[in-house]
């Protein structure tokens, strides 16, 4: 395959998948799922500190408004691949002599702008409320903070995906893994305020650090190591997402267990 | 020239585990040293019951699933070692309605894989049409395929089996569900196909579309080939038979017995068709059992009955049969 048919089977073939396979992407799916949900989440958590005494409502816009990217790209990242099983077209794309890692990629890249879109609407929705100002000066580098967190949880999401070409309930894992990110990413709770086993968890899992830099960033402190973080993560779970396509991929084909619906 | 397709003692066996608590593993042998050859640009037809081993044959051809045992090779290339390139010489078509992007167009289905494909863009747009007109969706391409009749899938299953031109095309019941019309259409384009030179390999549950198609036929039961040849050839194989085909209502094992015990009679199938059955006998050429057998049914109600040539089907059965009893 040349150079510019891998470009187009990601540019291209990533946009039509998104469309076959996000089940969400009606308005009337998208936008009460994927805005309106995560913004009443931010406005609660902000009112649930104000009236505890917790933190300044700016830890919990910047906390819940990247929190905000799980939606589209943990469970989009998963429809990305899981969703083939449901329409039992695995067979059918892995009959095809097209480059697995543009595949992912194609998948990927939809889920990673979906997100980023995503946190920057909940968080200046969610400042324009609670009247939390932000510096124009900030937001390239909380752009840059949400668009690590989208990546590396959408790469996240695609090793769920790549779990759900073999295992029919997939699901059940990040719905858990989605009310967890909620307590260990530190978007509503501080990490250090965790037991250590917690906030182990929390760094393993993607989000957390693009949370850290978009505070460190508000706070004026430098936040590229926490980025790098965030990115390095995402890599990992890339690594682990394709691992895990090609070991399903092979065990597919040598358990005739590529077309299973 | 060397064959599109060579398939030399092919073996695939499933293992299963059975049981919660005492787990027990079982071994299904789906396939067992299956081999033929298909020439270039010949259109081969491969029959059997189901659970035959035809979609796990095709399967292994077409990458999809490993071979236990044995060796397949498609233009040359060996099916595991030299999957990606055998991917690109070959479409595939299975049978049903699953299997394709119900929220997406027909055309945009066909863009896809097209993609997939690695097609020319600068040629996309038209021979997606050409092959959107060759299958009769052309005018229906916008339409989400969750919109689509079951006849109207496997056409575009065809059309996405064909987009990127393979030299070999393997075709798993593709009018099965299809109706009359479109399977006769179906059966067009595979001719088509096949005079421009495609290497077409095709199972299919129906006799004469066989018979209408396959230059030549391998007979697959229970894993093995049972027969192979031309439809001419294997028709040969029951060449000195005559059938007796009775329409009967109510007929019961004791019956059937009867008729079998007749001197002369071969075999004995009866076949249910709703309410009434179709008993076929098949007995030597040189006798007419006609009343014989009529005498069998004494109290059985009889409907019509007829003495044919046999056909590409009585062989079919009667080889299956044959190998399903020993």
């Amino acid at each position: 395959m040349t150079a510019r048919a891998w470009l187009r089977l990601v540019i291209v073939g990533g946009r039509i998948s998104y469309r076959a396979l996000f089940n969400w992407t009606s308005p009337l799916m998208y936008i009460p799922t994927l805005l309106v949900s995560p913004l009443l989440g931010t406005l609660f958590f902000a009112y649930l500190g104000r009236y505890a005494g917790g933190r300044d409502d700016t830890f919990y816009v910047l906390g819940n408004g990247l929190l905000a990217v799980a939606g589209p790209c943990v469970f989009g990242g998963m429809m990305a691949l899981a969703n083939e099983r449901r329409y039992q077209t695995l067979g059918a794309v892995l009959g095809t002599p097209a480059p697995r890692g543009a595949i992912l990629v194609g998948r990927a890249v939809p889920y990673v702008g979906n997100g980023l879109f995503t946190a920057v609407v909940v968080t200046t929705l969610a400042a324009l409320m609670l009247r939390v100002s932000i510096r124009i000066a900030d937001v390239p580098g909380l752009l840059l903070a949400a668009l690590a967190a989208a990546a590396s949880c959408t790469a996240f999401g695609l090793a769920l995906g790549a779990i759900g070409m073999r295992v029919r309930d997939v699901w059940v894992i990040s719905n858990t893994v989605w009310v967890s990110l909620w307590l260990v990413s530190g978007a509503n709770v501080a990490r250090s305020a965790l037991p250590d086993w917690l906030e182990v968890v929390g760094g393993l899992l993607p989000i957390s650090h693009g949370i850290d830099a978009a505070r460190a960033i508000a706070g004026g402190s430098p936040a590229a190591g926490l980025i790098a973080r965030e990115v390095a993560l995402g890599a990992a779970w890339a690594a682990i997402a394709t691992l895990l396509f090609r070991t399903f991929e092979r065990s597919g084909r040598r358990h005739a267990a590529l077309d299973r619906g | 020239m060397e064959p599109a397709i060579e398939v030399d003692g092919l073996v695939r066996s499933y293992s299963a585990t059975h049981g919660m608590v005492r787990r027990r593993r079982s071994t299904v042998e789906a396939v067992r040293g299956v081999s033929f050859q298909v020439a270039r640009g010949e259109l081969f037809g491969l029959l059997g019951p189901n659970g035959a081993g035809k979609t796990t044959t095709i399967k292994i051809l077409t990458t999809l699933l490993l071979p236990t045992a044995g060796t397949a090779r498609v233009c040359g290339l060996d099916v595991v070692a030299d999957t990606r390139a055998v991917r690109t010489r070959i479409g595939y078509v299975f049978g049903g309605d699953r299997g394709l992007y119900d929220r997406l167009s027909g055309l945009d289905n066909l863009r896809y894989f097209a993609e997939l494909y690695a097609v020319d863009p600068r040629g996309l747009r038209a021979r997606i049409d050409e092959v959107l007109d060759l299958v009769g969706l052309g005018g229906r391409e916008g339409d989400r395929v969750e919109g689509y009749s079951r006849g109207m899938r496997q056409r575009l299953h065809v059309a996405r089996g064909l987009l990127h031109r393979p030299e070999v095309l393997f075709l798993d019941e593709p009018s099965i569900g299809v109706d009359a019309v479109a399977a006769r259409e179906l059966r067009a384009v595979v001719a088509h196909l096949v005079e421009d030179g495609t290497t077409v390999l095709l199972t299919t549950h129906y006799m004469f579309e066989a018979d209408q198609l396959c230059d030549r036929i391998a007979v697959i039961a229970r894993g093995s080939i049972v027969a192979e040849g031309t439809p001419a050839q294997l028709k040969d194989q029951v060449a000195d038979d005559r059938v007796v085909e009775v329409q009967v209502f109510g007929i019961g094992e004791a019956e059937v017995a009867r008729v079998r015990a007749i001197t002369g009679v071969t075999s004995v199938i009866v076949e249910d068709h709703e309410q009434a059955q179709a008993l076929i006998v098949h007995c030597e050429r040189s006798l007419d059992v006609s009343a014989e057998v009529v005498a069998a049914l004494d109290g059985v109600r009889v409907g019509s009955i007829a003495t044919r040539e046999p056909t590409l089907e009585d062989a079919y059965i009667s080889l299956v049969t044959a190998a399903e009893d020993g």
